[in-house]
């Protein structure tokens, strides 16, 4: 090995030894040990490398019972940081922990022990680095989250399927609830026109909600991709509307079919007084009475 | 029992028997059981008015006599309910003549208008009527034939009596005797009819009867059952679950919650005899199971010897009925999405209100809009739950629920309410066009009079002139109304009805 020329070569080679080393101790690598596993390292040559690893990050610095220990960290994280001052690299630690829930400001500020304006530089410096982005949360619409730019939000803030921009779509749901319904109607539908007897037609009216997810997928209603499970909470819904029922199956999914009710629409709610809005303040005497009710006038016309 | 229960039973006094009635029926209503005097003192009505009253009320039977610690002296009850099932004597008249014919109905309704009859009169009445309204000959034998045919299926009863003579006479009725088929002598039947005998002399003497109300309305409830059934799964599946309930009067008693186990065999031996469902007889095994094993749970496996039986659970079939009504008005007053917050709360019991905007898919905003929407309007409930802690801030939930025995009596209310409402309508609708009303009538009673006296039909038509076209087209109009203002009238008596048999079963 030709030691003149293969010096600058040599540092990264043992540099990379380091690492690799790190790599395998998570719990972290004493001086002990390097000396141990890399005998032939010269000691100034060690500080250097370790120097130079503890600036770009790579490395860090643990010191447990007098004795220091380094630890290997990710560099695909650490690159982020480069550039940044002290309160920044804190701050956007505090918000790396949180993950993709996110993290209230007002935790940042705990957790910190920054003052308010301070931290709010901070904030804005970070976030025009697309170091971190602020989501706005479904449960409060004032409150705001920070995370990791690259972190797709966490369902619980940003609502999952059913939100865009924090609004609910109420309409995406009604759509999705119609269609889900016609589909088990139709399976129900055709199952009986099948024939064969009343079981059988029952039996084969059941869907699944990977069925309906299918038919919904193909549909194309939607432009974001549905999961199973959404399409299983939509079912649900169609279930609180008394048009289908659901079932345990022996795997313990879900099975889904459309049902009708027992009772006809009763008699009450085809008068106008039994949907009348102010029928408890309609009485013989006052304004609101029988005998000149407008609701009453224009059913009967 | 409210005020606006209380209107209703004076409206529908009024309507039948007129103001003095319907004051003393008003007061009986508001004091519940007093003697005579006490009525006439508030009522300021003159003695013998009262006591006309009294005895139609008595007539048909809408007021009950107790004797007082004195015994000389009664103690009238208005029987109210009895008053609101006069808006169902049209639904009895149709149920008879469906099921038993023309000849039944007629008795059935001669019976409802006098509220009681001996039976040879009440034949006699009968035949009359058919040969002045459809000119047909009736022979008594064939109408004896239809009344017993009524009293043996119990829609007849006979009318308690007293035995003893008293001043106030207790009226009582032995079980034994309740459907005991009376005595007919044909022979005297047809000397009073053609006239050569006093009505006296009828053998059956003394011996009235009535309406068995009760078993009309067992068989309305039957029909109600059947009808759930044909609309919730198909034909076949209502005829069984009507044969089923046919074969479970043999063994039990009517009003039971719980049918007692009914072989499958005889209701399959049923279904083989009447061949008018050959789908149902084909699938027959695939039937029983799929109504058992329905998610509503009315019928369920009772034994398995012999083939097995099933049991219906009555009760249990009117608490989902009640809850689907229900339901359904919370639908068409507020939206189907209220409706799902209604239901999501009956499935789950009690629940938060995140919890209603996450599971029924509503945006918070409006979730909460028509949650305390539901909440103003009685249908939901609110519990608060405090967590008492003595130190950090007080943690409290408000949970949602239903009362539902209030929410169907609220309902009932508002049922009472819409009839005091179409009625009273329809009375002002009257009085209104009283005047073109009664020039109708005026004219129709000249040409009658002229049609006998043989006028031509030139004649006839000069004074049918006398109603303008204007005053037609008015007349036509309230004819509508009246028509649709009436058959409303009968479609909340269905409701009522399926409500009452909630509350009857509880």
């Amino acid at each position: 090995m030709n030691q003149a020329s293969g010096s600058g070569s040599q540092g990264s080679t043992n540099e990379e030894r380091l690492i690799e080393l790190a790599k395998s101790k998570p719990e972290g690598i004493s001086n002990e040990n390097i000396k141990q596993q890399i005998p032939d390292l010269p000691l100034e040559e060690l500080a250097v490398i370790i120097n130079k690893c503890l600036k770009n990050g790579s490395l860090e610095l643990f010191k447990t019972k007098d004795k220091l220990l380094y630890k290997y960290k990710d560099s695909s994280k650490k690159t982020t940081v480069r550039g940044a001052d002290n309160e920044e690299k804190i701050v956007y630690k505090i918000i790396e922990e949180a993950g993709n829930k996110g993290i209230w400001i007002r935790d940042i500020r705990f957790k910190s022990n920054l003052n308010m304006t301070q931290l709010n530089k901070v904030l804005k410096s970070l976030e025009t680095k697309k170091l971190i982005k602020a989501v706005k949360s479904v449960s409060a619409s004032k409150k705001k989250v920070y995370m990791l730019y690259d972190l797709e939000a966490d369902s619980s803030v940003t609502g999952g399927a059913w939100y865009q921009d924090q609004d609910f779509e109420s309409e995406f749901v009604d759509v999705l609830n119609q269609q889900c319904y016609r589909f088990l109607k139709q399976k129900s539908d055709e199952a009986n026109s099948m024939g064969g007897g009343p079981l059988l037609a029952r039996n084969r009216s059941y869907a699944t909600a990977s069925d309906v997810h299918k038919f919904i997928s193909e549909l194309g209603i939607s432009k974001i991709s549905l999961s199973v499970d959404d399409i299983e909470s939509i079912l649900y819904t169609v279930v609180l509307d008394n048009n289908a029922e659901r079932i345990v199956a022996t795997n313990g999914s879900f099975l889904y079919r459309a049902v009708s009710h027992f009772v006809p629409t009763p008699g009450i709610v085809k008068t106008t007084c039994g949907i009348c809005p102010i029928v408890n303040r309609c009485a013989d005497t006052g304004l609101i009475n029988p005998k000149v009710c407008n609701y009453f006038t224009e059913w009967l016309q | 029992m409210s005020v606006q229960y209380g209107k209703v039973i004076s409206l529908i006094l009024q309507e039948r028997f007129g103001p003095v009635v319907e004051k003393v029926g008003t007061y009986l209503f508001q004091y519940g059981t007093v003697p005579l005097l006490y009525i006439k003192k508030n009522t300021n009505l003159p003695l013998s008015k009262v006591k006309e009253a009294l005895c139609i009320l008595i007539k048909y039977r809408l007021v009950t006599f107790t004797p007082n610690r004195n015994a000389n002296v009664a103690n009238y009850t208005l029987q109210h309910d009895q008053v609101l099932l006069t808006l169902r004597y049209a639904n009895y008249i149709n149920l008879i003549k469906k099921k038993f014919g023309n000849e039944c109905e007629m008795i059935v309704e001669e019976l409802l208008q006098r509220s009681y009859w001996t039976a040879s009169e009440l034949i006699l009445k009968v035949i009359e009527r058919f040969k002045k309204d459809h000119n047909k000959a009736v022979t008594i034998l064939s109408l004896r034939e239809k009344f017993i045919s009524l009293v043996n299926a119990q829609y007849l009863i006979r009318l308690p009596y007293s035995e003893e003579d008293k001043p106030v006479p207790n009226l009582i009725l032995p079980e034994t005797d309740q459907f005991v088929i009376p005595q007919f002598e044909l022979k005297q039947m047809t000397l009073v009819q053609s006239g050569k005998a006093p009505v006296d002399s009828l053998p059956d003497r003394g011996v009235y009867w009535t309406v068995n109300f009760d078993r009309f309305h067992q068989d309305m409830r039957d029909k109600l059952i059947v009808n759930a059934f044909t609309k919730k799964f198909d034909e076949n599946a209502g005829e069984f679950v009507r044969l089923l309930l046919q074969q479970m009067y043999i063994r039990t008693t009517p009003w039971a919650e719980v049918s007692n186990p009914v072989p499958v065999i005889e209701i399959r031996d049923n279904v083989r005899k009447q061949a008018t469902h050959q789908h149902l007889l084909a699938f027959f095994d695939q039937y029983v199971s799929v109504l058992e094993q329905d998610n509503s749970q009315l019928i369920r496996q009772g034994g398995e010897a012999g083939g097995g039986s099933l049991q219906i659970f009555l009760k249990e079939a009117f608490v989902q009925f009640a809850w689907e009504t229900v339901e359904q008005i919370v639908l068409e007053k507020f939206d189907s999405k209220a409706a799902r917050i209604f239901r999501l709360v009956k499935s789950k019991q009690y629940i938060e209100s995140d919890q209603i905007q996450q599971l029924a898919m509503i945006p918070a905003k409006e979730a909460k809009r028509l949650s305390y929407q539901l909440l103003e309007e009685n249908f939901l409930q609110v519990q608060e739950l405090k967590k008492s802690s003595s130190t950090g801030p007080n943690k409290s939930f408000t949970l949602f629920h239903i009362d539902i025995n209030q929410v169907i009596r609220m309902t009932l209310e508002l049922c009472y309410k819409t009839l005091y409402n179409i009625m009273t309508r329809k009375n002002h609708e009257r009085l209104v066009h009283k005047r073109i009303i009664d020039k109708k009538q005026r004219v129709e009673t000249i040409i009658m009079g002229m049609r006998v006296q043989g006028a031509g039909d030139e004649q006839l038509a000069d004074i049918e002139e006398m109603i303008t076209p204007p005053e037609k087209e008015i007349l036509q109009k309230i004819d509508l109304t009246m028509k649709k203002l009436n058959s409303v009238e009968l479609e909340i008596d269905e409701t009522i009805f399926l409500l009452q048999m909630y509350l009857l079963y509880q």
